[in-house]
């Protein structure tokens, strides 16, 4: 009985580490084997890891592979700061109060689905091509799914628990403070992951359309130069830096909300 | 018994919900007294009217018809002398133990070293010693309602309601939870009222037996329990008790 579940557990383990490398081995397989049958379509991956060490010791717009990608980060970060601030007191607003649900509701509805990269051509007309525009787009982009997941988490908070709150005396303030937020918390945390993502995709559509750093920039100036390479070695940053930012966020959301293991 | 004070008098209370489909009454002509000290149980066969009628009592519903008089005085609203544990437990996931059970003190505003004392002696009551600072998730059924206990007695309530509190344990933790109960209101004495469907629970732990009628809920009949405690679940007389409620009870279950 027990070597059978040390059979068993051996085997999940395999299938458990052995899975994500076969799908990485497989996608590195595809890539080597299509980019040898068509190389004016995709560059090798030492062609592009070749072209990756480029970026440290020939800078492209006087700065490093490192410096676009703290270039994008920044726009990210600064835009997500002011939209965590509006985005949760704002959804928080929304969720408690009927009177605020009622007025602003609609309003954000009619706004909601309009994807973020669908404001680009205004927000040029209006602010140009500067640094302010860019940050502007990331947070709409980001605004939107923090005012959703908040205001749901907290619309969603059970009555009883508020009953409780009311039993034992808290006042409104007490009972939104000690009870409705910390309960809508989980929620209020897929929203900040969301517009992490979101931001993240936000800023390089951003880029893209004209800057002199960032990721984006990059991917343009590689498509416009057919530096195929470069755009390999952009993507796989985004993807990288994506991938890490979600994994930070799953470890500060243990921190923050250690009960919801 | 001496029944001097009144702690509560519940006069007529009716309570009608009005809806799409026409109105709906739960509770019809309720009247009942609460006294000073007693255990007393609410015994409700039916769906309805159970936790319509403490939210009343509470003050978190408003009834259609009656009034609560409290302590000699009509009251209307939340009451600050009232304590309640709630039968869906109602723990907040994201507080430990202690953080829950010192919950109606820190919206009193009372300091944290003082309240944290207060809370520890409360969980100690209930018999949590060592799980202050667990998530209520660790625990399990049977613990975590002991929390629901400690919370609405660290606020010293004069007035404990619990709504059917075991109504989800398993019949091996309820038998051990009513016992511990009945200790705890021993050494801690409090006016309480406890609402059950439960006959055999409802004779275990009540001064009094105030049984209820199915939908609508009205007083069919109160019965006054003089068996001394603890109580003999398989003596005569308890069976006998049993027995004359249990065939006085609506069927509804």
């Amino acid at each position: 009985m027990e070597q059978m579940n040390g059979k068993q557990k051996a085997i999940r383990n395999v299938l458990y580490w052995g899975l994500p490398v076969a799908a990485v081995a497989l996608i590195a397989v595809g890539w080597i084997a299509f980019s040898s049958a068509h190389p004016e379509l995709m560059p090798s991956p030492a062609t592009v890891w070749s072209r990756f060490i480029k970026t440290f010791t020939k800078p492209i717009a006087k700065t490093t592979l490192l410096g676009h990608a703290w270039a994008s980060l920044k726009r990210v970060l600064l835009a997500l700061l002011v939209a965590w601030a509006f985005g949760i007191s704002f959804g928080i607003l929304i969720g408690w109060n009927k009177n605020a649900r009622a007025f602003f509701g609609s309003i954000f509805e009619v706004i909601r689905p309009i994807p973020p990269i669908a404001w680009i051509p205004i927000i040029i007309m209006w602010f140009g091509i500067g640094e302010f525009p860019k940050i502007l787009l990331v947070f709409i982009g980001t605004f939107v799914p923090l005012v959703i997941n908040t205001s749901a988490g907290i619309e969603m908070v059970d009555k009883i628990n508020i009953q409780v709150g009311q039993i034992f005396g808290g006042n409104d303030r007490q009972i939104l403070q000690d009870i409705v937020i910390p309960t809508a918390l989980p929620s209020i945390f897929a929203g900040i992951r969301t517009s992490v993502s979101s931001g993240w995709t936000t800023v390089l559509a951003a880029e893209m359309l004209g800057a002199n750093a960032g990721l984006g920039s990059l991917v343009t100036r590689g498509w416009q130069g057919s530096d195929l390479s470069l755009v390999m070695v952009s993507v796989i940053a985004i993807a990288v830096i994506g991938a890490l930012l979600s994994v930070l966020l799953q470890k500060l959301e243990k921190v923050v909300c250690p009960w919801n293991d | 018994m001496e029944r001097l004070n009144k702690r509560m008098e519940v006069k007529a209370v009716t309570k009608t919900f009005f809806g799409k489909k026409g109105y709906f009454t739960a509770i019809e002509d309720v009247s009942l007294d609460v006294y000073d000290g007693e255990f007393l149980v609410i015994l409700g066969p039916g769906r309805c009217g159970k936790t319509v009628l403490l939210n009343i009592l509470s003050g978190l519903e408003e009834q259609t018809g009656g009034s609560i008089i409290y302590n000699g005085t009509e009251w209307k609203g939340l009451n600050p002398e009232i304590g309640m544990v709630f039968q869906k437990l109602a723990l907040m996931p994201f507080k430990t133990v202690i953080e829950n059970v010192e919950l109606g003190l820190k919206f009193g505003g009372m300091e944290k070293e003082e309240r944290r004392k207060i809370a520890r002696y409360h969980i100690e009551l209930v018999g949590l010693k060592g799980f202050e600072d667990y998530y209520p998730k660790q625990l399990s059924g049977g613990m975590q309602q002991r929390v629901g206990i400690a919370r609405a007695y660290a606020t010293d309530p004069k007035l404990l309601i619990m709504d059917e509190p075991f109504g989800k344990l398993d019949a091996q933790t309820r038998y051990q939870m009513q016992e511990d109960l009945l200790k705890i209101w021993e050494k801690e004495k409090r006016t309480v009222i406890f609402v059950t469907n439960n006959i055999e629970e409802a004779c275990y732990l009540g001064d009094r037996i105030i049984l209820l009628s199915d939908c609508p809920a009205r007083v069919k009949e109160v019965y006054e329990v003089d068996l001394p405690r603890p109580r003999d679940m398989v003596s005569e007389r308890f069976l006998r008790l049993r027995t004359v409620i249990s065939d006085n009870t609506d069927l509804s279950i």
